[in-house]
């Protein structure tokens, strides 16, 4: 499937297969989750990363059979950049109608950035002026947690973690993901 | 204003649309990107008319749900902490609301008022519907019922029998709650599972007012 | 769009699914319902024993075959294994489709032999447990599969086409 196909796919389940709803609903409840975990942490925004990671990675291991069946995608992909390519293209667009973009591949092709240009999940929002949010946490570290989920149900394990956020005054909105290797065995998946 | 809808603020609760004090809290340590726009400068009404998947809601729901319920002991907890999480997405969506109804925005003073408010242009702008019925509990005369016949937050959710007193409803309770407070008409909300043949996920939204408000209520009604 | 009207078209066609099961990634029956008593009715036991025939990586005719025997005899499976990741076990009762996502859930339909467009229930039934079953906070992963809107939206598909 060429990349082109993959955008028009991911245009075809958004508009005929895709229930939508009002996209602030999605963003102040999120910020109601994100706001309620710095606040049952005390302001450790290391272990608020770490609850939204985790928290992400649970939607993931279901999120992906959501988007294989609706998706209707039935083959493997081929390489990395292939499963890159689907996850902007297809999978952000599915649920969160955007598409980040795709930059900065390492030389092994095992390793590249998701730029976000648009970020539904911090429409609204200021960081905390704390004199520390700024500098430690990840607000949309959900989505990192997401990620790594759903591609460990189609044997991927990844790293992924955010470089850089609006939200802390930078330029770029930069996810950092890093195959780690392909998964063999079958191994049991447990919910956290 | 766009402050005011940041998950890390309180909003002011009252209808003013305009807090009395937004002006004085200029003074800011953030960092903003020299580069890209910051949320001050997009307009409000941007996300107005967006739409993201039911499903992303779905999940993100979902979790909020198991999370809250590794803390808690019994579903009264669970239901708080789903009200809770409803309470400040509420405050923050009549902040919104009231803001882009701009200089038409008006005060409800009166109980039915604020009640049709809830039940239709605040219920319509977060799920594109209008609640299905509104009524006031024969008994007491403090208690009224909003009823939804299939709500959004419960499209894809079970509940075990053995949590079968649970209604995950409890989230939207708390944004109506959230929005009678800040028409200052505090009262309590909770959900109720309330199946009818054709719609075995209907939920009934019990408020029940403070005193205080039909005291302020009669008094109206009497001049 | 293709699925949607593909559906509808269904809608005219007289079908008769027999039965519904879910197999987790371990092979465990995590969900199975009978729609139809026109299948003699199998036994949980029956079920387990298909259920783990379609796990691990045993040949599927000749496997089948053996287990299957011990409820219908004059079998004669056909094994195909196309594209779509589809596999059919045909017979003179029941025909048979499973299908395995990505993740490695099974799912397993049965219905009156020569029904058409079997992919496309067993389809549909990938997208109902997606919705119904993974977005429900209350199911726990890999596990039996008690879901009240499962069922009921699971039986409002197949049965007004019964």
């Amino acid at each position: 499937m060429s990349s082109a196909s993959r955008a028009r796919l991911g245009e075809e389940v958004w508009k005929t297969r895709t229930d939508k709803i009002n996209a602030e609903l999605v963003t102040l409840t999120y910020g109601s989750v994100v706001a309620q975990l710095c606040k049952d942490l005390d302001g450790d925004y290391a272990e608020v990363n770490k609850q939204l990671d985790k928290m992400g990675y649970n939607i993931g291991l279901r999120l992906i059979e959501d988007f294989l069946a609706k998706s209707n995608m039935q083959q493997k992909c081929a390489n990395f950049r292939d499963t890159a390519d689907v996850i902007s293209k297809v999978g952000f667009k599915m649920f969160l109608n955007i598409t980040p973009t795709i930059a900065n591949w390492n030389s092994d092709g095992k390793q590249f950035s998701l730029l976000f240009d648009e970020n539904p999940l911090a429409d609204f929002v200021e960081l905390p002026d704390d004199g520390k949010a700024q500098a430690e946490l990840w607000y949309s570290n959900m989505l990192c947690g997401v990620i790594r989920g759903a591609l460990e149900m189609v044997q991927m394990q990844v790293d992924a973690h955010f470089v850089s956020d609006l939200l802390r005054g930078h330029d770029t909105t930069e996810m950092k993901i890093t195959l780690v290797r392909y998964i063999d065995d079958e191994l049991p998946q447990d919910d956290e | 204003m766009n402050r005011e809808t940041s998950p890390f603020r309180t909003p002011s609760t009252g209808a003013s649309p305009t807090p009395k004090h937004a002006s004085l809290t200029a003074s800011t340590n953030l960092r903003y990107s020299l580069t890209r726009k910051s949320i001050y400068d997009r307009h409000l009404n941007r996300t107005k008319t967006s739409e993201l998947s039911k499903s992303a809601f779905a999940f993100l729901f979902g979790e909020m749900v198991q999370h809250a319920q590794k803390k808690v002991y019994g579903v009264q907890d669970l239901e708080k902490k789903l009200n809770q999480h409803g309470y400040a997405v509420g405050q923050r969506f009549l902040e919104l609301l009231l803001w882009r109804d701009g200089r038409t925005a008006k005060r409800e003073t009166r109980i039915l008022g604020i009640l049709q408010f809830i039940s239709h242009s605040l219920y319509r702008a977060i799920f594109q519907k209008a609640a299905d019925t509104l009524e006031k509990v024969r008994e007491n005369e403090d208690e009224y019922m909003i009823s939804d016949n299939d709500p959004l937050v419960n499209a894809y959710v079970s509940v075990p029998k053995e949590m079968s007193q649970l209604n995950c409803g409890a989230f939207i309770a708390g944004i109506i709650e959230a929005v009678l407070d800040g028409h200052c008409f505090p009262a309590k909300v909770t959900a109720h599972t309330a199946p009818s043949e054709l719609w075995p996920g209907r939920t009934v939204f019990l408020i029940k007012f403070e005193p205080d408000v039909l005291e302020r209520e009669a008094l109206r009604v009497g001049g | 769009m293709v699925m949607v009207i593909m559906a509808i078209q269904l809608t005219g066609i007289n079908r008769v699914v027999y039965a519904v099961l879910i197999l987790n990634k371990a092979g465990g029956l995590i969900y199975q319902r009978d729609f139809n008593p026109g299948l003699q009715k199998l036994s949980s036991n029956d079920y387990l024993i298909l259920a783990g025939t379609f796990h691990g990586q045993v040949s599927l005719a000749s496997a089948a075959r053996a287990q299957v025997h011990a409820i219908t005899s004059q079998i004669s499976p056909t094994n195909e294994t196309t594209s779509s990741g589809l596999e059919v076990l045909e017979s003179e009762n029941f025909v048979m489709r499973c299908f395995q996502t990505l993740t490695g859930t099974k799912f397993l339909v049965f219905a009156e032999p020569r029904q058409p467009n079997l992919d496309v229930v067993v389809r549909r039934v990938y997208e109902l447990y997606a919705d119904y079953v993974m977005k429900n906070p209350f199911y726990q992963i890999e596990m039996p599969i008690r879901s009240e809107g499962f069922d009921r939206h699971l039986a409002a598909y197949i049965k007004p086409h019964q």
